[in-house]
């Protein structure tokens, strides 16, 4: 492992005059009537966000914004995947005794969902812990390096940001994550908790049924008592994803090469792709014109290129691998957003994970970080706070 | 003789410029090693298509080959609550007078070119054989015909369209011949339009209906017979590569089923994205056709400088799954043939087929695939011209059109 090298983006001029003249170039498709959302993304946005891409959006303005962030890149070794380098935000709180934690991203997020709730989080405060955050961008995303070798799986990626925590002196420290990010920190504490990960939370908290052998009394309650009106809602929610929502997860799991193709290569397409989840997947959150480029424009300028970001789909639990989801021991928190397509009923979570922290959003989809900052950062500071269920869970780092 | 509009190809020069503009753009991805086909269509045929399409592939040639050798006409026609679509069609008329008028569907990634091999076979007058007038159109949103603009276009305005096709041409009666989307949709027509209008239908791709309780209910016995005769090694071939298609090949069918509008931004913008997407279907999709460069990219121009935009073409996926009627295509009473290809990826049991259907004509080959017109097309029309020949379980199904 090498040191850490301060990192700032600075995508080359000849990568944004390719972007022009593609978007200049766009050829764009019919519609049908009326079609709104049913068919997927609607026309008049697309139009609207690539005329905004290629004349308005200033990619340098939020180029030059990122590069305020404290980011870094490193060298890790993983078995039998040789040397990654690894693209990630570093921020530590004013407070010393501030609990350290890793939050891991997911698809199609990027580091940027961190940044809302970065200064709420590194803040020092009386009445609540602070934090130190280490927020890396997965492998084949934004200015992580790729891997080229079949196989990369959760135990990879539990081994890479595990010897990424240690090597930033975190010997010990907690996690957050969403999307991928629930499967990869809930694998990091499978394998590296407690040693390492003394407490995991998750805004998606996404489990399956109890069963009887496993977890007799969430089995029992969960055949006994009905769903609250929440949980109805949400399995609606998750019923609609499975219907209609799912066919991106289908191709990216199956044939992620195929749809690189078109995603590496016009930006109209890649935006629509993306855009569809920012939209369907958020509470109505308003995303502005130049945010929803910019999440893009990750993708579109990333050092692997936007194919590298979906094979992901394929290697865990894609084209007939098992999907395997390792049943921690250290304390677990699960905060419940509305609009979350993955949330499932109480009982499944309990039944899977010790769940110590729980709490119920009325608003805040998928990107729960970047829609509900507050929202997290107060159920993380009750999760970790003085007398909060996982106080303490790091030795000589409480968060004061 | 019905009038008809003669239709000839002519790819306007600046769509030809900017296509070369967006593949000299051509932005590839990269490629896990030893990927093989593992992850999607290889990198490796991919650069090799894109250089071919750049520099050497001649649009040029292909569209004067395909405006000579195919008679093309467009026609409007009305479709109830959809207005009038022009459609595009191929029309050959055997010297026959008495040759059996056939409708000829093609389905997705295909399209009105997998005629072009079977229509000199179909059309040939023989002694022995019967011959046949084929009428081949591109689906609306295919092709050169136009694309419905409303949402709701289901199979029942798919056979619509198409009886009416036949019926302005002159063909009151008729039979049918389709694979992939052209099975649904002529079994659709069958169901419809039969026996009245559609009097026999041939089909290269075996699916049945997953309403088994419907099939159970129509014919107990045959069902009971399904039920009871164990698979012959073919058929648990042909199901374990139906299984395994399921499983990691229908990734495009999901998304098409739901966001094609999504999935269109793609493959309106980016050839390569197109190519590739297409390519995965027709490389592995075939009994080992040698597939040359050239032809390989004209399959896929069809789609790029179609007239609706390739993006249109995956909209009968969402449609027709919303419907359920790819998947509960509908029973017929009308007689109907089928060819077994090996390679083929949709694959029913025989037994179950024959509960389903009117089964008259059954043939098994042992090479051949997907795209069985394209592959194999004397073979398809040696099963067409036995079906309906003198003797045949089909022989003039057709009142006055016999083929001789």
């Amino acid at each position: 492992m090498s040191s850490e090298q301060s990192f700032q983006i600075a995508v080359p001029d000849d990568a944004l005059e390719l972007l022009k003249r593609k978007l200049t170039d766009a050829r764009f498709p019919d519609e049908v009537d009326e079609a709104d959302w049913d068919f997927g993304a609607p026309l008049a946005d697309i139009k609207r966000l690539i005329n905004r891409w290629k004349d308005g959006y200033d990619w340098r303005t939020h180029e030059s914004e990122f590069n305020k962030l404290p980011m870094f890149t490193r060298d890790i070794d993983v078995e039998g995947f040789g040397t990654l380098n690894v693209h990630y935000v570093h921020q530590k709180s004013v407070v010393e005794g501030a609990i350290p934690l890793l939050f891991v991203h997911g698809w199609p997020g990027s580091f940027i969902e961190v940044t809302k709730i970065l200064p709420l989080l590194t803040a020092g405060g009386l009445d609540h812990p602070s934090f130190h955050v280490v927020a890396p961008s997965l492998p084949g995303y934004a200015w992580s390096s790729t891997v080229l070798k079949r196989g990369f799986r959760g135990k990879q990626y539990a081994e890479l940001f595990n010897k990424l925590m240690i090597s930033l002196g975190y010997n010990e420290y907690v996690t957050q994550g969403g999307d991928w990010g629930y499967y990869i920190t809930r694998t990091l504490a499978a394998h590296h908790g407690p040693r390492n990960v003394k407490a995991s939370h998750t805004n998606l908290p996404h489990a399956s049924a109890p069963t009887f052998w496993a977890s007799p009394v969430q089995y029992i309650k969960h055949l006994v008592l009905p769903y609250t009106a929440l949980e109805r809602q949400e399995l609606a929610h998750h019923q609609e994803f499975v219907t209609r929502g799912r066919g991106y997860y289908l191709e990216q799991s199956t044939r992620p090469q195929t749809i690189g193709y078109s995603l590496s290569d016009s930006p109209i397409g890649m935006l629509a792709w993306i855009y569809e989840k920012l939209v369907a997947w958020s509470d109505s959150y308003p995303w502005t014109d130049d945010e929803v480029l910019t999440w893009v424009s990750i993708y579109w300028f990333s050092r692997a290129g936007p194919a590298a970001s979906v094979r992901i789909y394929y290697e865990i639990g894609g084209s007939g691998e098992t999907w395997d989801m390792p049943r921690p021991t250290v304390p677990f928190g699960a905060s419940y957003f509305p609009k979350e397509f993955g949330s499932t009923p109480r009982t499944f979570m309990r039944g899977e994970c010790n769940v110590v922290f729980e709490s119920e959003h009325t608003s805040g989809g998928h990107f729960a970080a970047f829609e509900n900052p507050q929202g997290l950062a107060d159920d993380l500071r009750k999760m970790f706070g003085k007398n909060g269920p996982a106080a303490g869970v790091v030795s000589g780092r409480d968060g004061f | 003789m019905p009038e008809e509009t003669p239709f000839k190809i002519a790819v306007p020069d600046d769509a030809l410029s900017l296509l070369q503009r967006k593949l000299a753009d051509t932005r590839l991805p990269d490629e896990v090693e030893g990927a093989g086909w593992d992850y999607g269509t290889p990198l490796s045929d991919i650069k090799r298509l894109v250089d071919r399409w750049r520099g050497g592939y001649d649009w040029h040639a292909h569209e004067r080959e395909l405006n000579q050798h195919l008679p093309m006409f467009t026609r409007d026609i009305e479709v109830d609550g959809f207005g009038v679509l022009n459609m595009h069609y191929v029309h050959k008329k055997s010297k026959v007078a008495g040759a059996v008028p056939v409708l000829f569907v093609h389905g997705w990634p295909g399209s009105f070119i997998e005629v072009s091999k079977i229509l000199p076979l179909l059309t040939a007058g023989g002694a022995g054989h019967p011959s046949f007038h084929v009428v081949a159109p591109s689906l609306p949103g295919f092709g050169w015909s136009e694309a419905a603009h409303k949402p709701g276009f289901r199979g029942t305005h798919y056979a619509e369209l198409f009886n009416k096709l036949m019926l302005s041409l002159g063909y009151s009666e008729y039979v049918t011949q389709g694979g992939d989307w052209g099975h649904v949709i002529t079994r659709i027509l069958a169901s419809q339009y039969g026996p009245k209008h559609v009097k026999a239908s041939h089909t290269n791709m075996p699916i049945c209906s997953t309403d088994i309780f419907g099939t159970f209910r129509n014919n107990p016995l045959r069902f009971a017979k399904y039920l009871l005769t164990p698979y012959t090694p073919r058929e648990r071939e042909g199901m374990a590569r139906s299984r395994m298609f399921q499983k990691t090949g229908m990734g495009y069918f999901a998304q098409q089923s739901t966001r094609p509008q999504t999935l269109g931004y793609n493959l309106g913008d980016s050839p390569v994205g197109l190519l590739a997407w297409i390519y995965e279907k027709i490389g592995p999709g075939t009994d080992n056709y040698p597939w040359t460069d050239d032809e390989v990219l004209t399959w896929i121009s069809i789609y790029w400088f179609s007239r609706a935009g390739p993006s249109a073409s995956t909209r009968i996926y969402y449609e027709l799954s919303k419907s359920e009627e790819v998947f509960r295509t509908p029973r017929t009473s009308v007689p109907v043939g089928i060819s077994f290809f090996p390679k083929e990826v949709f694959h029913a049991p025989r037994e179950l087929l024959r509960a389903e259907l009117n089964v008259v004509f059954e043939s098994e080959h042992d090479a051949g695939g997907h795209f069985a017109a394209y592959e194999k097309p004397e073979a398809l029309v040696d099963d067409l011209r036995r079906m309906f020949g003198r003797g045949g379980p089909a022989a003039g199904v057709v009142p006055g059109h016999s083929g001789f």
